[in-house]
Order: structure tokens, then sequence, then C-alpha cells
């Protein structure tokens, strides 16, 4: 065996968190959010640009669209990679498809299913509405969405397009997986949300002495992989996730979060960010 | 590492395939898969729809036989759905195609897997079994995660979707770990399934070729008479790992992943931009990061699926991306006898372009009588021609207007 053991120490790898926007919408007003305009200190979108859209995209871009509101300007988003990493979206639209199919057939079948209500839909509809050039992807689909898409921005910003200048995440995920009525309409008034993050690189990011630049994510692989599989809440994950964020950009605490995989973890680390990321990769070396 | 890590050609370590696998319309095999390909055989005929979903759309190249691995039990196989099956077999194929160890303390080896539509396609697998699931409150874990625990993978596992380029992404995202050192080797790739709604949808979408005569004549890369595209179904998984340790261990280097290229339109949640600046930005990108420049691109496998806004603009990406070079590079579209195969196309058609590199022969477009004149390409009609092929490209484009080019070479 040539290879080296899986117990060899790998070198963690890092990015900034520039900017966070959570968004969270009941089942019942998400009619108002999807004809809804950017708000004031984010870009305009298309008129009517939601109007096909899954859920999930719903409130995915428009908290992409707070994150940026929330932000300092950022007059050029043309370098900006998105992966989007939603749990289960596209569930109304194939309940509602399914359910038309055996009494109207073929031709209930909605055009807009495939390219509005599939795992890359969300990552798509940011990517559009807001001109973002660089690479974009949808990852995960099920319980493990978050820890996937925080892997696949990270890597797509550090290894990937080396232009991009930032990688959003968009998680996105029902508080719980409604249960629907035989039309496709959810029980209840679920609450559907989406986190945003800007990742950049660490390297990249100035330092103006807001607490939010000392903000980084840490892809820490596993020296000792664990043997498989054990699934994460994902809803808890992205509130205890956006919890964590807001708590260390108003630095009154140090982050105390982290995503344990079985291949190692996703750590949120503040204040000695770069510190972390160096130390790590000297105990790897 | 704390800030961007990714390095220029000549300071990376090759990553190289050392496993490959497919199942697809032109048979299991790589090797009568390449055969059939080189022959300009079609995989194309009219299938039976659900009639709950039928269209007049009947056509499609569909998967006849989904080789079951020697390491999972008959019964047990069987009663995965048939997506999962579609997405078991080649990964297990690439794995012990490899002969990578796959024992405890062994290779971390992760795995992505370009799925578009897996819950889409599972839930409606389900209903037209006369199954709930789509209607329940219940999360199960992506066939990636089972897939992984199956075969014991211990690193990263993700599903990647980019619509059509989605199993080109798994390539890309394989190759960054294993730059990264998060992963010492990686499984990816990906496939897709027939499914009445998505032929329904489709249809509707007037993306698919309306032709009824005869089946292996409806999918028609370039050729002025396309009229849409034919639905496929299969896929293909490769083993990826660096060149140093695939050599320490004798393994049989089938081929280098030199570069990918990806980029966005950012224009359209389902039509290609009329302006071919980001699709050429990505076969740019791809020819950079694998240090060639155009004129050293020996082939390109067109996405090309036989849309008539489609093949146009990808035609003025090549021009843009190759300028005067694009003239002499063979350019096909095997799309025109698999059909689409969604997000499993982007790695068969990168198996097609290590066929060609295996081969030395550019396999044919069939079906190309008449070219269109708005796509201005070196085409390959109807016979695969023997030619010099060190260097192949393989581009893949997706709904929301994502680019994706892999540049392969020899090993």
């Amino acid at each position: 065996m040539n290879h080296q053991s899986s117990s060899r120490p790998v070198a963690p790898a890092g990015c900034r968190v520039a900017g966070h926007g959570l968004v969270e919408c009941r089942s019942s007003a998400l009619g108002d959010l999807r004809g809804r305009a950017a708000p004031a200190g984010a870009p305009p979108i298309p008129h009517r640009f939601l109007r096909h859209a899954d859920e999930h995209t719903v409130v995915g871009l428009h908290a992409v669209l707070a994150a940026i509101a929330a932000g300092p300007p950022q007059p050029d988003l043309s370098r900006h990679a998105v992966v989007a990493a939603p749990c289960q979206s596209g569930r109304l639209a194939a309940a509602r498809t399914l359910a038309q199919l055996p009494e109207g057939g073929a031709v209930t079948v909605s055009p807009h299913v495939v390219p509005q209500c599939s795992l890359h839909s969300v990552a798509g509809a940011v990517s559009v509405a807001l001109g973002m050039q660089g690479p974009h992807l949808g990852v995960g689909g099920g319980p493990d969405a978050l820890a996937e898409g925080l892997l696949a921005a990270t890597t797509l910003l550090l290894h990937g397009d080396p232009e991009c200048t930032a990688a959003w995440l968009v998680a996105t995920d029902w508080d719980e997986e409604p249960s629907l009525d035989p039309v496709g309409n959810p029980q209840g008034d679920p609450v559907c949300r989406a986190l945003a993050v800007q990742l950049v690189p660490a390297g990249d990011a100035s330092d103006d002495g807001s607490p939010a630049h000392g903000i980084g994510l840490v892809v820490e692989p596993s020296a000792r992989p664990a043997s498989r599989p054990r699934l994460h809440d994902p809803a808890g994950g992205i509130v205890a996730f956006a919890r964590a964020l807001t708590i260390c950009r108003a630095g009154t605490a140090p982050a105390a979060w982290a995503i344990d995989c079985p291949w190692g973890a996703i750590r949120l680390v503040a204040g000695s960010f770069s510190e972390r990321v160096s130390q790590r990769a000297r105990e790897a070396a | 590492m704390s800030g961007r890590a990714r390095r220029r050609c000549d300071e990376r370590e090759p990553v190289v395939i050392t496993g490959l696998a497919a199942v697809s319309p032109l048979g299991s095999t790589v090797d009568t898969i390449l055969d059939r390909l080189f022959a300009g055989v079609s995989g194309v005929r009219e299938i039976e729809i659900d009639p709950r979903a039928r269209t007049d759309a009947r056509f499609a190249a569909p998967v006849a036989e989904i080789p079951r691995p020697a390491e999972i039990e008959p019964e047990a196989f069987a009663r995965l759905d048939r997506l999962e099956q579609l997405c078991l077999s080649p990964v297990a194929g690439a794995l012990a195609d490899s002969g990578i160890d796959r024992s405890p303390g062994g290779p971390r080896i992760g795995l992505v897997l370009g799925l578009g539509a897996e819950q889409l396609k599972v839930w409606e697998l389900d209903f037209l079994a006369a199954g709930t699931a789509v209607f329940e409150s219940r999360r199960d874990p992506t066939i990636v995660q089972r897939i992984a625990a199956r075969t014991g993978l211990t690193g990263p596992a993700v599903t990647a979707a980019a619509a059509c380029a989605s199993s080109g992404y798994a390539l890309a995202l394989a190759r960054a770990w294993i730059d990264a050192g998060w992963v010492d080797a990686c499984v990816a790739g990906g496939c897709d399934i027939l499914s009445p709604t998505s032929i329904a949808a489709f249809y509707n979408l007037r993306a698919l070729s309306r032709r009824a005569d005869d089946p292996t004549k409806a999918s028609r890369p370039f050729d002025r008479d396309r009229d849409g595209f034919v639905m496929g179904e299969g896929g293909a998984c490769f083993v990826l790992e660096r060149r140093g340790a695939a050599v320490a261990r004798g393994a049989r280097l089938r081929g280098e992943l030199a570069g990918v290229g990806m980029s966005s339109d950012g224009v359209h949640m389902v039509t290609p931009s009329t302006d071919p600046a980001q699709a050429a930005r990505a076969i740019a990108a791809a020819l950079a990061d694998a240090g060639v420049s155009p004129g050293d691109v020996d082939y390109v496998n067109a996405h090309a699926a036989g849309t008539p806004v489609g093949d146009v603009a990808e035609a003025g990406a090549i021009r843009l991306a190759c300028g005067a070079a694009a003239d002499a590079i063979p350019v096909s579209s095997t799309k025109s006898m698999t059909g689409h195969l969604v997000s499993g196309a982007a790695a068969f058609e990168a198996l097609a372009c290590l066929g060609a590199i295996e081969r030395q022969a550019v396999p044919p477009t069939v079906n190309l009588d008449e070219p269109d004149p708005a796509c201005p390409l070196l085409h390959v009609p109807h016979v695969a021609r023997p030619h010099r092929v060190a260097v192949a490209a393989s581009n893949s484009f997706g709904f929301g207007g994502s680019n994706l080019c892999l540049v392969l070479r020899a090993a």
C-alpha cells in the first residue's frame, strides 16, 4: 500500500466570513416575499423574477439580499460564486405535479419544474438575479446539506475559479419538514428559512477594525476519519450557525460552533482566525 | 494555507484517473461503450412511457442492464431504486477497476456525484409505484451518503448539482479536494435516469426533439434540421488520485484530469446567453489550468445537445475561446448517439475523451447530414476519424447558465 495512511495529518484551510443574512418566512407569507423588491442597500432584482421559483429559492435569494444590504456597498458582484445547500428543495412542486398527474396527464407537468425546482435552482437563481458569473452549484439536498455546502463553498473559493473574489453559501430548510395534503400544500404554517454567508479568501479581507473581519471558517479534515454514517440536524444547524455568526459579529463572545462530520470538522472561529489556521497547519505539518 | 490555494499547473502534482466504469445506453462496460461510440452506433429507440405522463416524445436512450456490483447481494441490489442502482454500479465498478486499497487505515477516499434532481426522481419513482413519500414529513439520507456508507469510503461525500453540468462539477470538486490534500483519492462522476415527468417537463419546455420517424435519427447536434435533444440515462464514475501515489502502487493510469474551468452566464434560468463571453471564459480557464494553448487541443467533445439555441451558443464560445485554432480542432457531440444523459452527461463525455486519447481517434457526430452554418466548427460527421489525440476538452453547460470545461490528457 503506497498511499500514505489515513492517519496522516492534513493541513486545514480557511476563509473569512465577510457577512451573513438570515431570512425566515412562514409558508402563508411566501407569496408576499416572492413579489417583494430587494431591500435598500441591495441591488435590484428583475421584476417578477421569483414567480416560478421554489420556496427555497425565494428565501435563499432574499437572504443574500439581506446580507448585502447589511454590509458595506459591493459595487461588483460579477466575480462571486454561489453554492446553495437546500434540504429537499422542490418537494412542494413535485407533490403538486404528481398529484395532478393521474387526472391531468403530462400536459399538467410544468416546464418550470426542472429549471426552477431542482437542486441547482437556488444557486442558479442567485447567480442570475444578481449577475454573479463565478461558478454556481447546488449541493446536498438531504439532511447533511449544510455540511456539504460549507465544504463545497470553501472548495470553490480556495481551489476553484481563481478569478473569484467571494463565494456565497446559501443554506435553506424548513423548520420541520412539513407533511403535505393530497394536492401538495403544506399542513400547518411551517417556516422556510435561509442563511446566506459571504466567504472571502482569508488573505483578501480588509481589516477596518470591524469584528466581522475576525470571523472565519476552517475546514479541518480528520487524521482518523470515523465510520459512517451519522446525520446532522440541519434546521438546528442553520439556526445555531446564524446565532453564532451574530454573536461573533457583535463581538460579545467567541464563536462556539462547529459541524463534526465523519471525515473531519468545519469550525467557526473568531478573533485569532489567521493564527488558528496557521497553528493548525503547523500541527498538521 | 490560510488564503487562496489553487496552484499553477506547473506547481501542482497531476491528478490522474486510475479507475473508471460507466453504465449507458451503449452498454455497461467501458470497452463495449467505446467500441459503439467509435462505430457511430445510436442508443436511441422508442420507449414505453407510463401512460399517466405520456407525451408525443416517444424516443429516448435507455440503459438496458445495470451491472450489479459483486459485493452487493442480488436481493439487496434489487431493493434499491433505479437511480441508486445506476449510481452504485459505476461507483463500485470504478473502485474495483482502480484496485485502490479500501481497508481501514488505507487512503482517505472521498465521493462526489453529480445528481441534479435526486429527490424529484426518487419521489416520482415512489409515487408511480403507489407510494406516498413525497407527501410525508421525512428526510432520508441522500444516495451519495448511502453509497459512501455502503462502500466504506471515509472521505467527504457530497452531492453536486449544476443541471446538465453536474457530473463535471463533481470531477472539479474531487480534483480540488485532492489538490488540497483533504483526500488521498476520490470517486467522482454522476448518473441520471429517465423518468416520465422529467420527459414531460422537458417536452413542455419545448426542449425535446419532436421527430417521430426513425429514433436513431432524432438526436442531431449541429445539424441544420435539429429540433431539440433526446433524453438518455446513465453516466460514468472515475477514481482520481495523485499521480505519484498512483504510480507508486502500480495503478493503471487512464488519463489525467489536467484542467478545469467554471463560470456562469448570470443571465437566464433556462436559455444560454447570446453573449459567449462567460462560456468562453470557462473554456479558456480550463486550458490555462492545464497549461495548454488552444493550438494544443486535439479534440473537443461538445456539450451540443441538439437544441437550436444551445448548439449555436456553444459554437460561438469555442470560437471565442480558441480563436483561429478552432479551425483545426475536431469537434463532435456524442449525444448524437447516447442522447442527453443530463446529470451524467459531463462524466460520460469525459470518458469519451479518454477513449479518444486511448484509441487515437475522434468519435463522430452521427446524423450530422447538413451542418448548420451558424455552428462553424471542424465537425466529424457520421464516422470516427483517426487522429492524434493527446489533449481533449469536454464542454458542459446547464440550466441557470452554468458553464464548465474539463481538459483531459494522456497520463
